[in-house]
């Protein structure tokens, strides 16, 4: 050691006592330290996982006033569970499911609204009967599919109930993601509980021959009007004197525009004919134009499976909505689903269609939760009436609950299933303000206890059945969002200038492009199974098959 | 200090404890030990995804087709043939380029405002920076709520400034939709260019511009010839983050847009998710990830080696 380096060390040695004097830290205080420092990180892990889960666990059941019509479906469902009758699918799931009480089960619910009614009411009522927890995974939409798929190939069984789009059932069936309910069924259900089932919604989960879910949301489109517009002797007059016809709710798309043009022009700035959510990335779009598409003898696909959308058909319906368009409120073409609501609720327009909320929004209903008082009261309570979309109305999506391959306790899960989407317990789900959870059953539409909940409830329910005889179905096939997502961007892309058919055909080139990439012969099966559905095509609805629920 | 004191003194502190094996092991792997949770998290939360996403890239990831087969180039093939990928690439570039461009000539003036003391200076300062701390999405609603037909009040405003009716489709409607992007842009990004070229301007020592006002030099010349070249580092600093940061946007595209009218707001991110999370076709999302960040590295390349090689006058 030179005196140099010899320097160096002494110095670095005395700093080094100096701290040590001065009872400063030294590396191997660091490490305990580090120590104690990483074991209390790994012991608050827990700790946070415990108040995270306090924060996040259900609520209490809530329950409304027992006089209310809510209330009563309320008690109606607990009785059904609690005392039957005794072959009532709601008891015997009760029954089975105490075996198994303790258990949680993990069930994926679309994030927000969708979510409450297990948080407050399905969740904590199931863990009063039975003892099982439930632990609600809220979701954004296209996550209920793509988390379900990626913890399927993890093999994590993160979830045991999966809330899914009927469209995705025969991918999540073929991918071994869902599993078929036919044996629990056959051992737990009462069949008469499935014949309750609206006939279009029935046969939904239904897949090669098995059934791989409970429907669980009745998403139909309905017309919504302004009957003191269309009942106003001025206009009636007017519309009279003008095409010598009587003002009324619309039979076709063309008669639609015509009379929102009508209104438009008599009415604005004041109040305009229509409104629609026309905005890139909120599926109206693709719902209204498979409702019209179809309705105006459009074919999905040919027989070799080429996109069909290059036809007169897909270009009259894109005229008529151009038509609806040009109708329609200022700024049509921005609205989403609740600007939509926000402009029918506050008066500023005579025609929507949409989703079955509308009708109790309209009504104020809804807007008795906190938890949607985003909503603005409705101005035009009473004034509403109530028509089935001209033409043929799409259900819009929907919900099946589907049991997850991977579940822990797939019989568990599959009694809380059967026990929520029973007659009287999914009725009240149905029935509550905030929920989102629209009418399917045939006693739901029948339900006076419904039709008690606001003044023109039961015209609201025999609608929404109406709608539901003549109604049609997305399409249910693996490529569903890139077909939906095809027919968004074709109509948005209309909206602002494009020619129709061009942005047809460039619609048919990534439809196309979407089937080579799934298999034409693959997607031709599926096609084929979804067509065998009641309510796949104009021609072959719940009505034309003979099958339409009377009330 | 003499080397006998250190020791005595060592003595008068008594002996050291006796060290166990892992203590003395720990000792010897010290500087290891202190790296390795950054080492082990880096590695676990950045390489081996990276690493995965190349394989995924390379094979069948699709959540709709079973089986993870290798494709070779396919899903890179699909991503350089697909238009509206080449669309977004070039939205990203242009988007991006304008917004920052703006948010560049704007930071600066305010800089130079505000670089002089004047009352209420602070105060200023602190509203002007308030956007920076809004979530590009919150951004993005507060726009649409101002811009949006029929409840935003812009056109409406407009309409009594201008005296005749205005209706323009703000966020459906080429060009205004990308007015819109970039207004949104440039009021939440333009504080950003201003805290950094502020703190550029400064660090200028002020006797520079004392010695040039001596030497009767005007203040456009001052600009020029002082303050330009001393500012250039953070310039570049400034458009270099602000760029790379621009280049993902995202945020308010998904909000005010929707991608729409058709793909016409598609930049390169909203691209890229929207194979991935609306459609799940994950292989092709992270080709398309990978090509992105090709491009991406090659900006940051260029941008990086001319900030190194500028040095203040």
């Amino acid at each position: 050691m030179n005196d140099h380096d010899k320097r160096d060390f002494l110095a670095g040695l005395e700093a080094e006592v100096d701290a040590l004097m001065r009872g400063e830290t030294t590396r191997r205080t660091f490490i305990t330290r580090f120590g104690q420092m990483t074991g209390m990180l790994a012991a608050s892990g827990p700790i946070l996982g415990l108040m995270t889960d306090w924060a996040l666990a259900q609520q209490k059941l809530e329950l409304a006033d027992a006089g209310s019509p809510l209330g009563q479906a309320q008690a109606a469902a607990m009785k059904a569970s609690m005392e039957g009758p005794a072959d009532g699918s709601a008891f015997r799931a009760v029954e089975a499911a105490k075996t198994h009480s303790g258990v949680t089960l993990n069930m994926t619910y679309e994030v927000g609204l969708q979510a409450l009614d297990p948080r407050n009411f399905s969740g904590p009522m199931w863990e009063q009967l039975t003892g099982m927890k439930s632990n609600v995974v809220e979701l954004s939409n296209p996550d209920q599919y793509s988390k379900a798929v990626a913890e399927h190939i993890a093999g994590s069984g993160a979830y045991d109930v999966l809330d899914i789009s009927p469209a995705w059932t025969p991918s999540l069936a073929d991918g071994g993601v869902i599993a078929p309910l036919d044996d629990y069924i056959a051992k737990y259900m009462n069949p008469a509980d499935l014949e309750d089932y609206h006939p279009l919604y029935k046969a939904l989960p239904t897949y090669k021959g098995k059934i791989w879910g409970f429907f669980d949301d009745g998403d139909m489109f309905a017309l919504y009007y302004r009957k003191d517009i269309f009942e106003d002797p001025k206009m009636v007059e007017a519309y009279q004197a003008k095409f010598n016809a009587k003002l009324a709710p619309p039979k076709t798309w063309e008669e639609y525009a015509q009379i929102a043009q009508f209104i438009t022009d008599q009415m604005a700035p004041n109040v305009y004919g229509a409104g629609h959510f026309r905005k890139a990335g909120s599926p109206g779009n693709q719902f209204d134009f498979l409702q019209q598409y179809r309705a105006n003898g459009g074919k999905l696909f040919g027989d070799d499976m080429k996109a069909g959308l290059v036809s007169d058909a897909g270009v009259k319906t894109l005229q008529n909505m151009i038509a609806a368009n040009a109708a329609s409120i200022p700024g049509n073409n921005e609205l989403d689903a609740v600007s939509l609501w926000a402009a029918f609720l506050t008066g500023k327009v005579a025609m929507i269609y949409s989703w079955p909320p509308s009708g109790r929004m309209a009504a104020n209903y809804s807007q008795s939760a906190t938890a949607i008082n985003f909503i603005p009261q409705s101005q035009i309570a009473g004034k509403v009436g109530y028509a089935v979309v001209p033409g043929n109305p799409e259900h819009a999506t929907g919900f099946n609950k589907a049991l997850s391959a991977d579940s822990a306790n797939p019989e568990a899960a599959y009694l809380f299933m059967q026990w929520v989407c029973s007659p009287p317990v999914s009725l009240a789900r149905c029935m509550l303000p905030y929920a989102l959870r629209d009418p399917y059953r045939i006693s739901h539409f029948k339900s006076e206890l419904y039709g008690a909940l606001f003044p023109s409830a039961k015209e609201y329910l025999s609608n929404l059945n109406s709608s539901a005889n003549v109604g049609l179905l997305d399409p249910i096939m693996p490529g569903a969002q890139d077909y939906f997502l095809s027919i968004d961007r074709m109509c948005t892309a209309v909206w602002a200038g494009a020619d129709p058919k061009a942005s047809l055909e460039t619609a048919a080139a990534e439809w196309n492009e979407t089937t080579d990439r799934l298999g034409v012969d693959s997607q031709k099966a599926f096609y084929t199974e979804f067509l065998k559905l009641p309510g796949a095509t104009a021609d072959n609805t719940v009505e034309k098959l003979g099958m339409a629920v009377t009330l | 200090m003499q080397p006998t004191a250190t020791i005595s003194r060592l003595k008068a502190a008594g002996a050291p404890p006796r060290l166990s094996g892992f203590a003395q092991w720990a000792d010897r792997h010290f500087k290891w030990l202190l790296v390795a949770p950054a080492v082990l998290l880096i590695l676990a939360l950045s390489v081996y995804p990276l690493l995965f996403s190349l394989v995924v890239s390379f094979i069948n990831y699709d959540f709709q087709v079973p089986g993870h087969a290798f494709v070779g180039l396919k899903n890179f093939e699909r991503v350089v043939f697909d238009p509206v990928a080449r669309w977004s690439l070039w939205l990203t570039a242009w988007l991006s380029g304008i917004s920052v461009a703006i948010e560049f000539v704007l930071g600066l003036l305010v800089a130079l405002t505000m670089v002089r003391s004047f009352p209420g200076r602070g105060v200023i300062m602190s509203i002007l920076i308030v956007p920076l701390f809004i979530s590009p999405v919150i951004v993005g609603q507060a726009w649409t709520l101002l811009l949006q037909r029929p409840f935003g009040p812009t056109n409406y405003i407009l309409t009594q400034l201008l005296g005749q009716e205005v209706t323009i489709g703000w966020m459906t409607e080429s060009p205004w939709l990308y007015f819109s992007l970039i207004i949104a842009d440039v009021w939440q990004w333009t504080p950003f260019m201003f805290v950094i070229l502020l703190a550029g301007l400064t660090a200028i020592p002020p006797n520079l511009y004392e010695a040039a006002e001596l030497d009767g030099v005007n203040a456009w010349q001052a600009f020029w010839a002082i303050t330009l070249p001393h500012l250039a580092p953070m310039m570049l600093l400034a458009l270099t983050f602000r760029l790379l940061d621009a280049i993902r946007m995202f945020d308010t595209i998904f909000i005010m847009t929707g991608g729409g009218p058709g793909t016409r707001t598609y930049t390169a991110s909203y691209y890229l998710y929207t194979v991935g999370f609306t459609q799940f076709h994950l292989s092709q999302a992270t080709a398309g990830s990978w090509l992105f960040l090709i491009f991406t590295a090659l900006v940051v390349m260029l941008l990086v080696r001319r900030l190194l090689k500028t040095e203040p006058v």
